[in-house]
C-alpha cells in the first residue's frame, strides 16, 4: 500500500516536472526536437548516468529477446531463435494454435523451467530493439508512432511498474535448473535511473 | 489448496499444492493417463490438453491456474463413443506407430482446427511443433487435412 | 489347468499342449523359438545381429490360447514398440487359424509364465523370426480344434470346415471354445500343410493396426501408465559430468520436504521417494551432492579417440590387395558422424513392488528376460520370484535394451516396503542415454582407365555398439573380433571390383554407447555412398550406371541391382541440377534387405530442404504392406533427422543438450511432403523392415546438395555454412 502510494507520488512529481519544463515531449517526438536535444547533451553519454544505467538494462537479453527485429522471438543467454520455430503471430502472442500462453503462464515454472509473467508476449514490431543502438532504442521509445502512443509519463510507468518488464529481475530457472542471468543493474537502481532520466528531461545523448 | 474445475464435462475439486503441474494432477490424481509425460519442459508437446479450448502444455501449467476453467483431455475429446474428427482421420490414415506422442498431437491439431478450419501446409508447419520420434509426420499431415474435411463436412 | 503334455505324434517342430495359461484359456499350444545352434547363431549374428537364444530351452516360449469366450490370445515373446509386429502376428494367426482378426488379442508375455524371448526384441526381426513358427503353430491348433469338434459331433475331422472361429460340418456348428472345452485327448495332430500365401485373407494385406484405437483414445497401455495400489514415486540424482562419481550427499534438506517418505542412498546414485512425482522432483532439487570429476572431457578428446588408426584394428572385409594411400590414383575422403541420442518420447522407467521376497516389475523393455535376471541378481531373489511384465513401448529404437532403472526401482521399493514408480527426467534421459557412438571414416578408391570403380576401401572407427551389451554374450566378441553392431553397413556391398576392403577401428568411450536404430548402417552408408557419388562425378558417369557396373548379376547383388534400377526409374532420376534443386541417389543393403532412394532437394539461403523421397525397398514377403510402408516412412524421416539435425555435444565435461529443441530434431516442417514407397518382394520370407531404409537417406541428401552447390558435405549433421 505504502509502496503504491509512493510510486503514485513519484509519478505525479514526474508529470509535474514534465509539464513545467519539457512540454515538448508531450507532443509526438519530431525530428527537430531530438536533434536539439542531442546537441545539447553530449555529456550524457558518460558511464553511470541515468541514461547509461537504464540502457544497460534495456539492451540486456532479458529485454531484447522479446523485442526482436523480426517475427521470431529469441531466447536464452545466447539469444538464439526460440526453439521450434515459434513466431510472433497477428497479435504478438504467437500463431493461431501455437500461443505464447500454451507454455508461458503468469509465473515462472520451476518444474519446467519455462519463464512466465502476466501478458507474456512479444513487444509489437514497432518496438523492435534488437540490433539498435542505445540512442536508436531511446528515440524509438519516445516516438509515439512506435511506443503505442505513450506519453513520457506512461513510458516511465511501463518501464518501472509493468510486471512483464520487472520479470527481468525475477527470471527464474531455466530448463536445466540454472538461474537465468539478471540484468547488470539492480531493479532499484534501474527504476531510479529511469525516473531520474525522465525527470532530467529524457535527454537522448548523441551517438 | 483446493482447486475446482471441469474436466471432460465433469466437475472436479482437488486438494494439492497450487504449483503442482496440471499434468500430474490429471495423470496421477484423476487417473487420466492419456495425457503423456515426455520431457516436463514444455518442449515435446506429449502433455498437450485443452484449457478453455486452448492447447496448453500441461507439464508447465500450475494447477492453481485452472480454477473455474474447463479442461478437455484425449479421453474427453470425442463425444462418448463417437471419435472426434481428428481421431477419425488418425484412424483412417493409420498414423500411430509406438503411439506415445499421438494424444498430444491429436489435441494440438483439434485446437488448431477450431481456429484454422482449413489449414494449409504452412499453417500445419507453423502450428504443429510437437515431437514424434517414430517420425510419423508424413501421415500426420495427411490426417490433419483429412480431419479438416471431416470436420467441415459435419458442421 | 491340466499339466503340460508333450505331443505324442511328432512333427518337425515340437509343440506343447495344456489346458490354458490364464483365467479364460481352455486350450493352449506352445512351441520353442529362437533356439539356434551356436554356429548358425554366429553366422546369423554377423548378418543380422540376432544373438543366440539364451533361455533355458526347457520352456516353450511362444503360446497361443483359445479362450472360453472364443477369443484367441497370443502371448508374444516380442514386445510392440511401434513396429506393428503385434498386428503382423495377429494377421498370421487369423489366416492359419481361420478366425477373424478381431477375435485375436496379442499380449506381451510375462516372465512369470516363463515364455518370453530370453534375448530381446530388436534387429527388426520379430516378424522375420516368428513368421514360420506362428503359421505352423496356428495350423496345428486349427487341426486340433477340428479333431476335438469331430469327437464331440461324432463325425470325422476331415468332414469339417473352419471359418471365423466356428467349426461346421453335417449341418452342425460349434465355436472353437466349445470344441476345445474339457479336452481329454492330449494328442496332437501332425501340422497340416500350410495355406499358400495367395490364399491368405490377412497376410499380405494392408490391415489396420490392431492397437490403432487404443493409441488414438489414449488408453493406458505404456510402462509410464502402469500403477499399483499404494504406490509411491521416486526421482533419482545421477552425475552430470562424464565419468563423474558421487563423493558425498547431504540429504537433510530433501528429507524435510513435503511428501518425502525416504531418501535412498546407494553407490553413485541417490533416490528420493515421495508421495507424488512433483514432490519427489522438488525434493531432489534440495539434495546437496559433491562429485568427484576425474577429467573434463571435451569434444576434441572424443575426436582423438574415435579416429581411424586409433584403437583395436580388425579387417571385416578383404578381397584383393589394399590400396596404396600414397599412390596418386588413389582418392581419399574423410567422413564423420556425431553422438546420437535415442530421444524416444516415453522416458525409461519402471513400477516395482518388492514384498515378502517376491518382486513384480512393470515396464517398457526390449529385454524382458534380461531385466528379470538383473533384478533377481541385484536383490538376491530366485528368478521364479521376479515377475517382469512388459507393456507397450513408447518408442524403442534400441534404447530399452538396458534397464538399470528396473533394478533401482526394485531397490527403492524394497527400502520403503511399498510399490514405487521411478522414471527418468528428460535430462537424465539425454545425459545417461546409451548413445549411438560417434564415428570417423576414411574412404579410399581408385578408378580404372575406363572410369569404372576398380578398388574400394572403407576404414571406420566407432565406439561400442554391440560390445559391452547385455544381450551379447562375451564369448562372441572373441569369436567375431569386430564389433558386430558398428560393422552394420560397414562392409562394401559392391562385388564387381578388383579389390574391396573394410577395416574397423574400435575404441572405448567414457560413456555408454549401444544400439541405435540401424546401428552402424546410418553412418557407414553415408560415408560409402557419398564417396561413390563423388567417384562417379570424377569418372563423369551417371551415379546409377556407375553403381550398377559395380554389381554382379547374381544373389543379393541382383536384388540390389533391382532396387537401384527401379528407384532410378520410379524417381525419374537425373544427375543434373536444375537451379537450386537437384536429385540425390544412394543405396544400401542391411540384413539382406536392399533399399535405394532418390531424393528431391533444394537449397535456399543455405537451408537444405527435402521435398520428396522415392524409396524402393526389397522387404521380402510384406506381411502387412501398410505397416512396412509406415516403418519405411518413419525410417526415412528419422534418418533425415539424424543426418541433418541431431548432435550431442560435450560442454564443461557434460553431455548436452538435455532437452528437445536444443537437441534439434526433424519436426513436421522438416518432413518431406511426399514420400513414395515401392515394395519389391524379392525373397520368399519376410525380411527385417524397421531399419534397412535408414541406410541410404543421408548420402542421398548429401549427393543432391553436392550437385546443387558443388560442396561435398562430409560430416553429420549436414549443414551448409
Amino acid at each position: 500500500m505504502t509502496r503504491n502510494t509512493q510510486s503514485y507520488f513519484m509519478g505525479l512529481c514526474i508529470v509535474a516536472l514534465l509539464t513545467l519544463g519539457f512540454t515538448n515531449l508531450h507532443k509526438p517526438a519530431g525530428e527537430t526536437s531530438f536533434a536539439l536535444l542531442e546537441k545539447a547533451s553530449e555529456e550524457a553519454l558518460a558511464e553511470d548516468t541515468p541514461f547509461d544505467l537504464m540502457m544497460q538494462v534495456l539492451t540486456h537479453k532479458r529485454c531484447v529477446n522479446c523485442h526482436p527485429s523480426g517475427d521470431r522471438p529469441r531466447q536464452g543467454e545466447d539469444s538464439h531463435y526460440h526453439n521450434f520455430g515459434v513466431q510472433r503471430g497477428a497479435d504478438n502472442h504467437g500463431v493461431a494454435a501455437l500461443r505464447c500462453e500454451g507454455c508461458h503462464q503468469h509465473e515462472n515454472n520451476d518444474f519446467s523451467g519455462v519463464p512466465g509473467a502476466p501478458e507474456w508476449s512479444l513487444a509489437p514490431i514497432e518496438m523492435q530493439w534488437e540490433g539498435l543502438s542505445r540512442v536508436e532504442i531511446a528515440k524509438s521509445m519516445l516516438n509515439r508512432k512506435n511506443n503505442g502512443n505513450r506519453s513520457l509519463a506512461e513510458i516511465v510507468k511501463h518501464l518501472t511498474e509493468h510486471e512483464l518488464v520487472l520479470w527481468a529481475w525475477e527470471p527464474g530457472i531455466d530448463a536445466e535448473g540454472n538461474p537465468r542471468e539478471l540484468p547488470p543493474v539492480s531493479k532499484e537502481d534501474y527504476i531510479k535511473a529511469v525516473k531520474d532520466w525522465a525527470a532530467q528531461g529524457a535527454v537522448i545523448p548523441a551517438e | 489448496m483446493k482447486i475446482s474445475f471441469t474436466i471432460n464435462g465433469s466437475p472436479q475439486t482437488v486438494d494439492v499444492d497450487g504449483h503442482t503441474p496440471l499434468l500430474w494432477v490429471v495423470r496421477d490424481v484423476l487417473d487420466l493417463k492419456g495425457t503423456k509425460f515426455g520431457c516436463g519442459k514444455a518442449a515435446c508437446g506429449a502433455c498437450t490438453l485443452h484449457v478453455n479450448g486452448e492447447a496448453i502444455r500441461s507439464c508447465s501449467y500450475p494447477i492453481q491456474a485452472v480454477e473455474g476453467k474447463e479442461l478437455t483431455t484425449i479421453e474427453g475429446l470425442g463425444d462418448g463413443d463417437n471419435l472426434h474428427p481428428v481421431q477419425q482421420a488418425w484412424m483412417e490414415e493409420v498414423v500411430p506407430q509406438c503411439g506415445y506422442c499421438q494424444p498430444g498431437f491429436i489435441m494440438a491439431t483439434a485446437a488448431m482446427l477450431e481456429r484454422i478450419p482449413n489449414p494449409t501446409d504452412e499453417d500445419i508447419d507453423a502450428n504443429i511443433v510437437n515431437v514424434c520420434r517414430c517420425a510419423t509426420y508424413y501421415r500426420m499431415r495427411k490426417a490433419i487435412h483429412k480431419a479438416a474435411e471431416i470436420k467441415n463436412a459435419n458442421s | 489347468m491340466s499339466e503340460t503334455k508333450k505331443s505324442k505324434k511328432t512333427s518337425r517342430r515340437k509343440f506343447l499342449i495344456r489346458g490354458g495359461l490364464g483365467t479364460i484359456g481352455v486350450l493352449a499350444l506352445g512351441t520353442y523359438v529362437f533356439r539356434n545352434n551356436l554356429r548358425r547363431s554366429i553366422i546369423e549374428l554377423s548378418e543380422t545381429l540376432v544373438a543366440p537364444y539364451s533361455g533355458t530351452g526347457t520352456e516353450a516360449n511362444l503360446w497361443i490360447e483359445v479362450g472360453s469366450d472364443n477369443t484367441v490370445t497370443l502371448h508374444s515373446p516380442k514386445v510392440e514398440m511401434g513396429q506393428g509386429t503385434f498386428t503382423g502376428f495377429a494377421q498370421i494367426l487369423a489366416d492359419e487359424l481361420d478366425v477373424n482378426i478381431s477375435q485375436i488379442t496379442v499380449k506381451a508375455a510375462e516372465t512369470a509364465s516363463g515364455i518370453v524371448d530370453g534375448l530381446s526384441t530388436g534387429g527388426s526381426l520379430s516378424i522375420a523370426q516368428l513368421f514360420q513358427p506362428l503359421r505352423e503353430m496356428a495350423a496345428t491348433m486349427r487341426e486340433k480344434i477340428k479333431m476335438e469338434a469331430a469327437t464331440k459331433m461324432g463325425t470325422s475331422a476331415s468332414s469339417l470346415s473352419t471359418a471365423e472361429g466356428i467349426v461346421s460340418g453335417g449341418g452342425k456348428t460349434m465355436t472353437y471354445a466349445e470344441a476345445v472345452a474339457d479336452v481329454s485327448d492330449w494328442s496332437l495332430p501332425d501340422t497340416p500343410p500350410l495355406k499358400p500365401l495367395k490364399d491368405y485373407k490377412y497376410v499380405g494385406k494392408p490391415v489396420p493396426r490392431i492397437d490403432l484405437k487404443a493409441k488414438i483414445v489414449g488408453e493406458p497401455i505404456f510402462g509410464m501408465d502402469a500403477q499399483m495400489e499404494d504406490m509411491l514415486y521416486a526421482a533419482v540424482i545421477r552425475p552430470e559430468h562424464v565419468g563423474a562419481s558421487m563423493k558425498s550427499v547431504d540429504s537433510s534438506s530433501a528429507e524435510s520436504m513435503p511428501g518425502v517418505v525416504k531418501v535412498v542412498s546407494k553407490d553413485n546414485w541417490v533416490g528420493v521417494v515421495a508421495e507424488s512425482f512433483p514432490q519427489a522432483l522438488a525434493a531432489k532439487r534440495k539434495l546437496k551432492v559433491e562429485w568427484d570429476i576425474p577429467k573434463t572431457w571435451t569434444e576434441e578428446d572424443l575426436r582423438a579417440v574415435i579416429k581411424v588408426g586409433n584403437g583395436d584394428r580388425m579387417i571385416t572385409q578383404k578381397q584383393g590387395g589394399a590400396l596404396d594411400a600414397e599412390e596418386e590414383s588413389t582418392v581419399s575422403m574423410e567422413f564423420s558422424s556425431p553422438i546420437g541420442a535415442h530421444a524416444q518420447i516415453e522416458p525409461n522407467g519402471a513400477v516395482a513392488s518388492v514384498v515378502d521376497g517376491k518382486a513384480t516389475i512393470i515396464l517398457s523393455t526390449q529385454v524382458i528376460g534380461v531385466t528379470q535376471k538383473q533384478v533377481a541378481d541385484a536383490l538376491g531373489l530366485e528368478l521364479d520370484n521376479v515377475n517382469v511384465i512388459g507393456t507397450y513401448l513408447g518408442g524403442g529404437f534400441g534404447r530399452r535394451l538396458n534397464t538399470i532403472h528396473a533394478v533401482r526401482t526394485a531397490i527403492m521399493s524394497k527400502e520403503v516396503g511399498k510399490p514405487v514408480k521411478y522414471f527418468f527426467t528428460r535430462k537424465e534421459e539425454f545425459q545417461h542415454d546409451t548413445f549411438r557412438p560417434p564415428t570417423h571414416h576414411i574412404m579410399r578408391g581408385a578408378l580404372t582407365e575406363d572410369g569404372d570403380m576398380k578398388s574400394l576401401e572403407h576404414h571406420y572407427a566407432s565406439g561400442d555398439v554391440a560390445y559391452n551389451s547385455v544381450i551379447m554374450p562375451e564369448a562372441l566378441h572373441t569369436i567375431l573380433g569386430a564389433d558386430a553392431g558398428a560393422l552394420r553397413g560397414g562392409n562394401i556391398m559392391y562385388d564387381n571390383l578388383d579389390s574391396r576392403r573394410a577395416v574397423q577401428w574400435h575404441s572405448d568411450l567414457p560413456f555408454a554407447t549401444s544400439w541405435w536404430r540401424s546401428l552402424g548402417l546410418l553412418a557407414n552408408t553415408f560415408a560409402i555412398e557419398s564417396f561413390i557419388d563423388e567417384m562417379a562425378m570424377k569418372a563423369g558417369k551417371s551415379p546409377v550406371e556407375f553403381r550398377l557396373a559395380m554389381l554382379k548379376n547374381e544373389g543379393n547383388s541382383a536384388r540390389i541391382r533391382k532396387v537401384i534400377e527401379v528407384a532410378a526409374e520410379k524417381g525419374n532420376y537425373s544427375d543434373t541440377a536444375n537451379g537450386n534443386r537437384a536429385m540425390g541417389f544412394a543405396a544400401s543393403i542391411d540384413a539382406g534387405a536392399p533399399c535405394a532412394q532418390v531424393v528431391d532437394v533444394s537449397v535456399e539461403n543455405n537451408q537444405i530442404k527435402v521435398h520428396k523421397v522415392i524409396c524402393v525397398f526389397d522387404c521380402g514377403i510384406a506381411v502387412n504392406p501398410d505397416q512396412v510402408r509406415a516403418q519405411t516412412e518413419g525410417s526415412i524421416i528419422m534418418g533425415m533427422s539424424a543426418s541433418m539435425h541431431e548432435k550431442m555435444g560435450l560442454k564443461d565435461g557434460k553431455l548436452y543438450p538435455t532437452i528437445y529443441g536444443p537437441y534439434d530434431m526433424a519436426l513436421m516442417r522438416n518432413a518431406p511432403k511426399e514420400i513414395e514407397v515401392h515394395l519389391i518382394q524379392g525373397a520368399d520370407v519376410p525380411l527385417p523392415v524397421g531399419e534397412p531404409p535408414l541406410g541410404p537417406i543421408a548420402a542421398a541428401i548429401g549427393n543432391a546438395v553436392k550437385r546443387i552447390t558443388g560442396k561435398r558435405l562430409t560430416d553429420l549433421p549436414m549443414k551448409l555454412s
